[in-house]
């Protein structure tokens, strides 16, 4: 996102540039000047070109170990998960009770739109549910959510995203929402899914309280005694967190990937742009002092 | 209570996490870095209060801070 806005600006006077040599090169002074213009302008888009090239090349390799990390964590979730299908556990109609939503973002940007993706999806559900509590997981949502709807935020979390999630993230995370002194009926995990390596969707995934797994249908399938219920609703959260972590940071990568492409793809547009608009112009300076020289050398053969 | 660690006042993932720190700690040097690495947990975070955030604190030394003082309050009662 920051690129975008860096590149922008440059994009804006490269346009500029385009228009003023013709408007400049009638006091043919100032063409000097545009023409180191356009190739400082030329280094600082190759610089960026590099930089992005770079972040794309470390987003990759990050990728394939987050993909991994990924599809490991997957079976996790999904176990517990076969738990409550099992039992066919069904979120609680909360009367009165409220439900904690749990945005898993990342500390970092320059990768797209899928922080705000997951900004969009939990202002839509605030929409209609204007009461519940929000514990925000990584900065970038953090600052998004904080603006429009800080008022309902519990809780924030910074210091994800740096490497792929463990386990002790998602059981320490875990740890403090269950420590929050409301009663929640149950608990949403919005994170984005890993589709493709192209796209990705915001969804979320649920976690019960105890009331709804004690009261579930099917629950008699299963023998529990009563004191392992609050651990097994605390194991089951950190799942859930662990995958939902998991799989946002294996998008995280994937787009930031893309985005790095894309911006190194721009840059590359520009600068084969700048290229030509630098020697056309350094051509037209050429000319200007031939022009200057031979009239000049004509005068003097007259006088 | 049933379990002596719930009586200690520690949740059911912090039993997990010191549980598994021992089991990485009592592998073999090569296999416990990377091991270790996994357990490895940095985060931040603040409470909100009515649109404002706190102060940002450490989340491991908060959770044991937490546990310790669940664990007093269960000894008194």
């Amino acid at each position: 996102m920051m690129l975008s806005r860096a590149a922008r600006p440059a994009l804006r006077a490269g346009a500029a540039a385009a228009a003023r040599p013709a408007a400049l090169n009638a006091p043919n002074a100032a063409t000097y000047a545009t023409l180191r213009e356009i190739e400082d302008r030329l280094k600082s888009i190759r610089n960026i070109e590099k930089i992005t090239k770079t972040m794309k090349i470390v987003a990759s390799t990050k990728l394939t170990r987050a993909q991994k990390a990924m599809t490991e964590s997957r079976s996790y979730g999904q176990t517990s998960n076969t738990v409550f299908e099992k039992a066919e556990t069904k979120p609680l109609d909360g009367e009165g009770k409220k439900t904690l939503v749990v945005v898993c973002s990342s500390d970092k940007g320059l990768c797209g739109g899928i922080h705000s993706g997951l900004s969009r999806k939990v202002r839509r559900i605030l929409a209609e549910k204007p009461d519940w509590d929000l514990v925000i997981v990584g900065e970038k949502c953090k600052a998004q959510l904080g603006r429009s709807s800080g008022k309902n935020i519990q809780l924030s979390f910074a210091g994800v995203g740096k490497d792929v999630p463990t386990f002790a993230d998602a059981s320490a995370i875990a740890d403090q929402i269950s420590l929050l002194p409301t009663d929640y009926a149950s608990v949403q995990i919005i994170y984005n899914k890993f589709l493709n390596a192209q796209s990705y969707e915001a969804v979320d995934v649920e976690a019960f309280s105890e009331e709804a797994i004690a009261q579930s249908p099917n629950f008699a399938a299963f023998e529990i005694d009563d004191d392992v219920l609050s651990n097994l609703r605390e194991y089951a959260l950190a799942n859930a967190l662990y995958w939902a972590l998991a799989e946002g940071h294996a998008c995280e990568q994937s787009a930031r990937r893309n985005a790095m492409d894309n911006a190194s793809k721009n840059a590359g547009d520009m600068i084969n742009k700048f290229q030509i608009l630098f020697n056309r112009t350094r051509q037209a300076v050429i000319t200007g002092e031939l022009v200057e020289i031979i009239t000049g050398a004509a005068a003097s053969e007259e006088g | 209570m049933a379990f002596a660690w719930k009586a200690a006042g520690l949740t059911y993932n912090r039993y997990l996490a010191v549980a598994s720190r021992v089991v990485r700690r009592s592998l073999k040097d090569d296999k416990r870095i990377a091991a270790e690495r996994r357990g490895e947990m940095e985060l931040r975070f603040a409470k909100w209060e009515n649109g404002k955030q706190g102060e940002m604190k450490n989340v491991a030394s908060a959770n044991e801070a937490a546990m310790a003082e669940a664990a007093s309050h269960q000894g008194s009662s």
